[in-house]
């Protein structure tokens, strides 16, 4: 009964549900404008809901929180510019959409997929926090380090065109990543004694460089060009369509809650890997990957949004952030008073409960927003380009400087945009570079955990790893799927399978 | 003429220079904190300022400013006029920045407004450690060379110090130091069983020890602590510790050097006022930090004796970039 009441809370109190309300109004928009980030939103809120209770601020924080994590895909969808880094395989299949005038249904089926997603989240939250925590916890340095490589096999489906350009962008998405102080030891790497590559390179500026200027530099080229007019009939998506994706939603919502529970991985790689395996299990698309499926719109959507509420399982169990937004959120519970930790739940249920009904009221307030804006967003499209083109390159240098407060996110940004815009030009994927700087660390961090432990002896290392199943699992996965991309693995499956290979061919 | 007009011209500067101590603050006052939202400076800062700004009758606006392990914020705040309206927010790491190369300038350059408060380091372990105190760790060290994998931060951080003291209290532990990004990760790590043992400050552990996830080995202090009784002090197990304890993180307000004297007290005392409110206080217990509320010459001495022996410290560990000899920073007496 306290359970509900305090589950209820949200609900029963006008100005707690309007604070929410407005949260995700407003997150929605700061998420889909590229470089204004949910976590420097909610860093702001901290700051502003100082002095408040500490249910508003919460409600506040949560609001931005799910409408920010939403919000990234409208721009990854109209302007092929994302607008967080977990909306980054969403425009991959998204940007074709719009293209072709069908930004309306791209939309919906997204808002749609990822208040799905949402309550795929948040319903592991309520009901098996505790176990998803504890598997969580599980997770070894190595265990990262095999999730790291698994991430980075990704280069193979985010790569259109040439594998061996995407590995090259891979490749230097990693060592981008490497830059600055090594976390570990504070010894500078790859800075050439620049003061300006000491702090490392923004991988937020990267993002925007590489999607946003060099979009803008591209859509140069046809200046003149009318816009596509888009069709804004149909955006809530038909019944049968919901059903025909709910099995891989389901698939790639559970993707997004373990990557987001996991401390240190986030939205942004559970999309990614979502979108892989959307790849992966849709044997035949309507539309091929790339060109406007709706499997690559449905995965990263569902996996975001999921990860938010998988971000918040080690947070209300543990004490432990899931994510950059959960930590800042740790910090505001503690400054309210209260001591986020595993006794939280204990000591205070209420807090739990009144959490996940305000990402409830969240989810429902981001399918509400997010369906009726439409029509006015996709007008953006419609714009001159003239006029488009400056106001994209305005929010991208806004944006850069934003993360940091810094000038030099700037110049980085407009490096990586002037390079991004001749990697397109050439053929180059830009996808795999952003990859690889989000792994970079994780890769680098964990492999070297993982071996100092095992006294850098390789012998114990894998030892480690053929006595834990967990690890077991990661690695066998990592030689499959490597495999699974190498021509030995449809030579070897036409002879072993004979004549049965047909049917798999499909 | 020309005499007239200087001389107005430097009765004007000296009764404006009187003028603004005086009234000052006269406009809004900039408090730059060297780390990010919501972590522990960023905490303590914003919870006592406001009640700080009571007490000044004037506008602090508070800004995170990170990067480079807080010597960003230090030297932004270092560059400002040292007229009282710019302050520096920021922990301990400064004192360590010349000799780990990262920075030439640290607190030297700035005058202690208040040093708030103090964190007391503490070592736990995982629940299924086959030891149960510090005495028993050492002697599993001493049974398992080379077996147990002890939490880090990187050099200078607090884990860093403090295996450094056991290491020339006891000897040199035959151990592996397996480095995370900060405290909670490593904290995360030990509850999953990555690593056994962590040095890690009170008020990051104590939820996770009242748990029963994590058990507490001893504390760092020369006394035990109040939030954790039960716990003995390590100069319980070994006399040598107090060489070096108490020691622990710190948070301060500080302003650039020059600033006037009487704004200078008049920040002192506002802050100082702040930091007696009932609501600070409780924030500060929960998370398990000692208060101390001490500066001008208080302050400095704290400063100068918590550079010279965290410094000598990490030196003889073999963690420094660069001699505190260099910087003129001397050697501890031994007491």
């Amino acid at each position: 009964m306290d359970t509900l009441l305090a589950f209820l809370t949200i609900f029963t109190h006008p100005q707690l549900l309007m604070l929410v309300g407005l949260g995700t109004f407003a997150g929605v928009y700061v998420g889909a404008i590229p470089g204004l980030s949910v976590t420097m939103a909610v860093s702001i809120l901290i700051s502003f809901t100082f002095s408040w209770d500490v249910y508003p601020a919460i409600s506040l924080m949560i609001g931005i929180y799910m409408g920010g994590v939403y919000g990234g895909s409208r721009t990854a969808i109209l302007l092929n510019i994302p607008g967080a880094p977990s909306a980054i395989a969403t425009a991959m299949d998204g940007y074709p959409l719009a293209k072709r005038g069908e930004a309306g249904t791209a939309i919906g089926v997204t808002t749609v997929m990822s208040f799905l997603g949402g309550f795929v989240g948040i319903g592991i939250l309520a009901l098996a926090a505790p176990m998803v925590a504890d598997f969580a916890l599980r997770f070894q340095p190595r265990d990262y380090m095999l999730l790291a490589i698994l991430g980075i096999l990704l280069v193979g489906s985010l790569s259109q065109g040439s594998l061996v350009k995407g590995i090259f962008a891979g490749a230097l998405g990693l060592a981008v990543g490497a830059v600055g102080r090594d976390p570990l030891t504070f010894t500078e790497r790859f800075t050439f004694d620049l003061s300006i590559m000491e702090g490392g390179i923004s991988f937020i500026a990267v993002m925007i460089g590489m999607f946003g200027i060099s979009e803008a530099l591209m859509q140069l080229h046809h200046v003149d060009k009318a816009a596509v007019r888009q069709k804004i009939s149909r955006i809530v998506p038909s019944l049968s369509t919901v059903r025909k994706h709910l099995p891989l939603s389901l698939q790639t919502s559970t993707i997004g809650v373990i990557i987001g529970a996991l401390p240190g991985t986030g939205g942004d790689i559970a999309a990614l890997m979502a979108y892989d395996h959307a790849k992966r299990v849709t044997k035949n698309p309507e539309r091929p990957f790339g060109e406007g499926a709706m499997e690559g719109l449905v995965a990263p959507e569902t996996a975001n949004n999921a990860a938010v509420g998988g971000a918040f399982i080690p947070m209300m169990t543990l004490g432990i952030p899931g994510d950059a937004v959960t930590a800042i959120m740790i910090g505001a519970l503690f400054i309210h008073g209260l001591n986020p930790g595993p006794m939280l739940m204990i000591d205070q249920p209420d807090m739990f409960w009144f959490i996940v009904g305000a990402l409830v009221c969240a989810n429902v307030f981001m399918l509400i927003f997010g369906l009726t804006g439409i029509r006015l967003f996709s007008k953006i499209v419609e714009m001159p380009r003239a006029v488009l083109i400056p106001l994209i390159m305005l929010l991208s240098i806004v944006g850069a400087y934003a993360v940091n407060n810094s000038i030099n996110d700037v110049y980085w940004m407009l490096g990586f945009g002037f390079f991004g815009y001749f990697m397109r030009h050439y053929g180059y994927p830009l996808g795999p570079v952003i990859l690889g700087v989000i792994l970079s660390r994780l890769l680098d961090d964990n492999w070297r955990r993982a071996i100092i432990s095992e006294r850098e002896d390789l012998g114990r290392f894998f030892m480690g790893i053929f006595t834990s199943p967990l690890s077991l699992v990661l690695f066998c996965a990592v030689i499959l799927i490597f495999v699974s991309q190498t021509p030995i693995w449809t030579r070897a499956k036409r002879r072993l399978l004979g004549r049965s290979g047909k049917e798999v061919e499909q | 003429m020309k005499r007239f007009v200087f001389g107005a011209v430097s009765a004007v500067i000296v009764s404006a220079s009187c003028a603004m101590a005086q009234d000052y603050p006269t406009k809004e006052i900039q408090g730059i904190i060297q780390w990010g939202a919501s972590g522990s400076t960023d905490t303590v800062m914003r919870s006592v300022t406001p009640h700080a700004e009571e007490a000044l009758g004037g506008t602090i606006v508070m800004q995170n400013m990170t990067g480079g392990v807080g010597a960003i914020a230090l030297n932004h705040v270092a560059g400002q006029k040292a007229d009282g309206y710019t302050l520096l927010m920021g922990a301990e790491n400064p004192l360590l920045y010349k000799v780990m190369g990262l920075g030439d300038k640290d607190y030297t350059d700035f005058i202690p407004v208040n040093i708030l408060a103090r964190g007391t380091p503490i070592l736990v372990a995982n629940p299924e450690a086959p030891f149960d105190d510090y005495a028993g760790m050492m002697e599993y060290i001493d049974a398992n060379p080379g077996e147990l994998r002890l939490g880090a931060t990187g050099p200078g951080g607090l884990p860093s110090v403090v295996t450094g003291m056991i290491g020339s209290v006891e000897g040199e532990m035959d151990v592996i130091s397996v480095p995370y990004d900060g405290d909670g990760p490593a904290l995360t790590a030990l509850q999953g069983g990555a690593i056994d043992v962590m040095p890690a400050v009170l008020g990051a552990a104590i939820e996770g020890i009242r748990a029963g996830k994590m058990k507490p080995l001893a504390i760092f202090d020369v006394e035990a602590n109040p939030k954790l009784p039960d716990v003995p002090p390590v100069t319980d197990f070994n006399e040598g510790y107090n060489t070096y304890l108490p020691w622990g993180p710190f948070f301060g307000v500080f302003v650039a050097k020059g600033t006037p004297d009487d704004v200078v007290a008049k920040l002192s005392a506002a802050y100082a006022e702040g930091a007696k409110n009932p609501d600070f206080v409780e924030l500060m217990d929960n998370r398990g930090f000692s208060m101390m509320g001490i500066s001008g010459a208080e302050a400095e001495d704290f400063l100068a004796k918590w550079q010279q022996g965290t410094t000598w410290l990490l030196q003889d560990a073999g963690l420094t970039k660069a001699s505190p000899e260099e910087f003129g920073i001397a050697r501890p007496d031994a007491d």
